[in-house]
């Protein structure tokens, strides 16, 4: 309950604009504007409660409390490290950026690579912020985290060695923010050691609510020029690099000085008419500032004197300034990989960037209801949320390629899995469909299993792989399409985040059965009664002529326990409680010879059906058959209270025995026909009224 | 005004400790660990073993032991990632305040019966931070109480597990304070079936 409420609360404030870059979140509910305001007037500089100068801070394992390589570790402010600190000198540049003893390069090529876009830099880093003017020791960054962004507030105690940063510093001896900026995105993470080994991607994301992409350059997509050209037209960020072979080659040079293992950028994209062809180019940044590449197409050499002098001009760049030009095979050929980070439109104002339409989901896949499992398992895969994106307009291109461009990211958001650090990243991946015309329009329709067994799937990610996202790019005609995201395997409990950028807008939703109650109302006489039953109730009933929850307890498990098609624990005193609740018309807590009836009715249906829907003879009810059997009763629920259905009524075998079956079954009428009574629930909890706590404490 | 208790913490990973962790808490981690299995995870079944081993060694606790059912109950009020069962963070909160609600369950027993009679009952909630009207006395009796008015420990504690979630549940909907929430059909199905 209180967990869902969490979730509910979550999209409405989703849906209120929180969470975006403007109104972030406050993360651990720290509020800078505040804090800061009450250090100085009291004036105190800020001590960080939630992040404490402790070894724990540092990490768990190399760099836990008892490793030699936190021996003589202080933790020091700025203003006690040098005289005159600042957090940005001029402005923010590759160069602040030095390693530290962490192994965190990948983090540091994101930051390197969000230098050179100061508009996204700032979002990240707020500049209003200095040891000058109204200092007090407190900071902060803003962070992307699947799907929203999120404020984190540091102090400025820093981890020193012999008066010295231990780790992230500039070159620059008296400039703070990378420092400070790596602080608050260990103290998200839980430690500097959690920061240790990752890929550049996930930086790039969480610095900008961007969609990563990766390219292995040895086996290149055909339209990655154009991709790389369009990609630079969007203002996305793009780092590409050379793989080392041992630890030794890092940062080695080659003899066409190119560097092993750093993080360069793209930062142009041309073509140029060359002895009679159309030659393409790549411009690339060694973000050193230096040492560039002297082979074909440098700066310096001799293809130059072969192009027209517009191009030359254009084009042409002799400087020594780290940025150097070289021809698209040559690229591929050198270089390893190339990433690219698709920014999300709200990144970039202004009209010089066409940007992308970005639309985006939250969901969970659940043991038993709606963890699937990939297209391998066809019993299950069904069972996977599912999304529809409706592709109306193709690119505007010009090479006659008509298609509709767009990118599909889905992450799994591991905070859960990080408890056994990242050893348990569920392995994920997705299929799409094409929406054959007889679905067309339709979103409230979850698609069964048949349809996947006799349509095939117009596209999937490359792999299944156990990365925090897969990430693909698809070029599809105009058209309505499924997105199917799952786990490898069925029955694996995670959380996950789905986004699609598409190149034009594009409408993307989740498609769900809608929350509806038919239940038939069983409607008797006094009269319809047969002798032989009221002959029964006579019994059963004793001298009050009505039955109790007691009385109802002792009949139904006399009743049940009797058979052995049905497997049951016996029905508790809480599932009758809720029967007498349902049926007892008159507010007596006892249930009449009609209401008798009718729930006895109720019950060999209930019966019936559990029996025909248990297509395995097992006696008991697997989650997979409580969801159609749920359907057959009379209610059509969502993906979320099938979830639920799970989590509340099964074994831990996720089977749902007899007496859940029915619990559930009543309650769900119960709570339908009570909220049909009015349209909208507002109870005065606090205020000491209660027309609806009486049913949350019934319950 | 009630008073439920702080909100669990958020979920974190689990070799993740707080700067701060006493020597209690490094004993409770190590204890949850041995408890909850593999997946690190506690099941209704197990609360259930774990609940009533610990009230078996307590004589003074009048109680028929936890059911099955009051334990899926408590799971689920308490589960803030609807898999069914609770995390650390969860588990240690349900377990902080089971040991205040069982030091306000004794020391209100005043006859000493080893259950909280109908008389009993308003001063016990009212310290554990609920000073409800009569009307939902009376309801809470009729829901948790035997035929004679008295409670038993375990229906203390299933009862009070669900009143402080739901005034949770209620606080984390009610941003303005108002003391009012508009829930929608699907937002009050899902609320409810969990509990």
């Amino acid at each position: 309950m209180s967990g869902i409420a969490a979730k509910l609360q979550h999209s409405r404030e989703k849906a209120q604009g929180i969470g975006t870059n403007s109104h972030a979140v406050k993360y651990l509910n720290q509020d800078y504007e505040a804090l800061r305001n009450s250090c100085l007037e009291r004036g105190q500089l800020f001590e960080d409660e939630c992040f404490e100068p402790l070894a724990s801070s540092l990490g768990f394992n190399e760099l836990g409390p008892h490793s030699s390589k936190v021996r003589g570790i202080t933790w020091m402010r700025p203003t006690e490290l040098c005289h005159n600190p600042k957090f940005i000198v001029e402005n923010a540049a590759r160069t602040d950026i030095c390693q530290g003893a962490l192994g965190d390069c990948w983090l540091l090529a994101a930051i390197a690579s969000l230098t050179l876009n100061k508009q996204v830099l700032s979002r990240v880093v707020p500049h209003d912020q200095s040891f000058d003017e109204s200092y007090a020791g407190i900071f902060h960054f803003e962070f992307w985290q699947f799907g929203d962004w999120v404020d984190v507030v540091v102090d400025d105690r820093l981890p020193t060695r012999d008066g010295k940063l231990l780790f992230v510093h500039s070159e620059e001896g008296s400039e703070f923010w990378s420092a400070l900026l790596e602080k608050a995105y260990a103290k998200l993470n839980g430690c500097y050691e959690a920061l240790s080994g990752g890929s550049t991607t996930e930086g790039f994301e969480d610095f900008t609510g961007g969609i990563a992409e990766r390219h292995e350059l040895s086996n290149p997509d055909p339209h990655l020029f154009k991709i790389i050209k369009k990609a630079l037209d969007r203002g996305s960020l793009l780092g590409c690099s050379i793989d080392i072979t041992s630890a030794a080659d890092s940062e080695a040079v080659t003899h066409r000085k190119l560097v092993k293992g750093h993080a360069y950028s793209v930062t142009g994209a041309d073509q140029v008419e060359y002895r009679g062809r159309m030659e393409e180019l790549i411009r690339i940044r060694n973000p050193w500032g230096q040492v560039e590449w002297n082979g074909a197409w440098s700066d310096n050499s001799s293809e130059w004197r072969y192009v027209s002098s517009d191009d030359r001009q254009r084009l042409a760049n002799r400087s020594e300034d780290g940025e150097f030009w070289m021809s698209f095979s040559d690229f591929l050929r050198q270089y390893s990989r190339l990433e690219i980070c698709n920014l999300t439109p709200d990144a970039l104002t202004g009209d010089e960037y066409k940007k992308w339409a970005e639309s985006e989901f939250e969901d969970t896949w659940r043991r038993g209801v709606s963890a699937g499992g990939c297209r391998n398992y066809p019993d299950s895969f069904w069972m996977n949320p599912q999304f529809v994106i409706k592709l109306d307009e193709v690119d505007d291109d010009d090479d006659g390629d008509e298609g509709c461009t767009f990118i599909v990211g889905l992450m799994q958001k591991d905070k859960r899995r990080r408890r056994k650090m990242g050893e348990d990243m569920e392995t994920i991946g997705f299929a799409i469909y094409e929406l054959p015309e007889e679905y067309s329009g339709q979103r409230q329709v979850h698609l069964k299993k048949n349809f996947f067994l006799y349509n095939c799937s117009a596209a999937r990610s490359e792999t299944f792989i156990n990365l925090r996202e897969v990430c693909s790019r698809f070029c599809l005609p105009p058209g309505e399409y499924l997105i199917i995201p799952s786990t490898f395997q069925p029955n694996k409990n995670a959380d996950f985040y789905m986004r699609v950028f598409s190149e034009k807008e594009a409408d993307f939703q989740e498609i769900d059965d809608p929350v509806d109650c038919h239940v038939e109302q069983i409607n008797i006489d006094e009269d319809d009664i047969s002798d032989r039953f009221k002959r029964l109730f006579g019994q059963l009933a004793g001298h009050d002529v009505e039955i109790s929850m007691f009385e109802l307890q002792r009949i139904l498990n006399r009743v049940v326990t009797k058979r052995d098609d049905i497997k049951t624990n016996g029905f508790s005193m809480a599932t009758c409680r809720n029967m007498v609740n349902l049926l007892d018309k008159d507010g007596s807590g006892k249930l009449g010879l009609v209401e008798f009836k009718i729930l006895w009715t109720k019950i060999e249906k209930f019966l019936d059906l559990y029996r025909e829907r248990d297509v395995d003879r097992s006696g008991c009810m697997s989650s997979s058959e409580m969801r159609t059997a749920v359907e057959a009763a009379g209610f059509s629920l969502n993906n979320s209270l099938h979830q639920i259905i799970v989590a509340r009524y099964s074994e831990p075998d996720l089977t749902i025995d007899f007496d859940n079956f029915v619990s559930c079954l009543v309650r769900l009428e119960s709570l339908f026909s009570e909220s049909l009574s009015t349209h909208l629930f507002i109870y005065f909890f606090f205020l000491h009224q209660c027309s609806c706590i009486h049913h949350m404490v019934f319950w | 005004q009630f008073i439920p208790s702080e909100p669990p913490q958020p979920r974190r990973p689990l070799n993740f400790t707080p700067s701060n962790e006493t020597e209690e808490e490094k004993q409770f981690r190590r204890v949850f660990q041995q408890l909850a299995g593999n997946d690190m995870e506690v099941s209704p079944t197990e609360l259930r073993n774990i609940l009533n081993k610990v009230i078996s060694k307590h004589g003074s606790l009048q109680t028929d032991g936890f059911s099955i059912e009051s334990c899926r109950s408590m799971v689920a009020v308490m589960d803030s990632d609807s898999t069914g069962k609770l995390g650390f963070h969860e588990f240690k909160y349900l377990w902080n305040n089971i040991k205040r609600w069982q030091g306000i369950y004794l020391s209100h027993d005043a006859d000493r019966s080893g259950m909280i009679c109908s008389g009993e009952l308003p001063a016990a909630f009212k310290a554990a931070g609920f000073p409800l009207n009569d009307q939902l006395f009376k309801l809470i009796i009729r829901r948790y109480s035997d035929e004679h008015g008295n409670m038993d420990f375990d229906n203390f504690i299933g009862c009070l597990v669900r009143l402080d979630a739901m005034c949770r549940a209620f606080k984390t909907l009610d941003k303005d304070n108002n003391g009012t929430i508009d829930l929608d059909i699907k937002e009050w199905l899902q609320l409810t079936m969990y509990s």
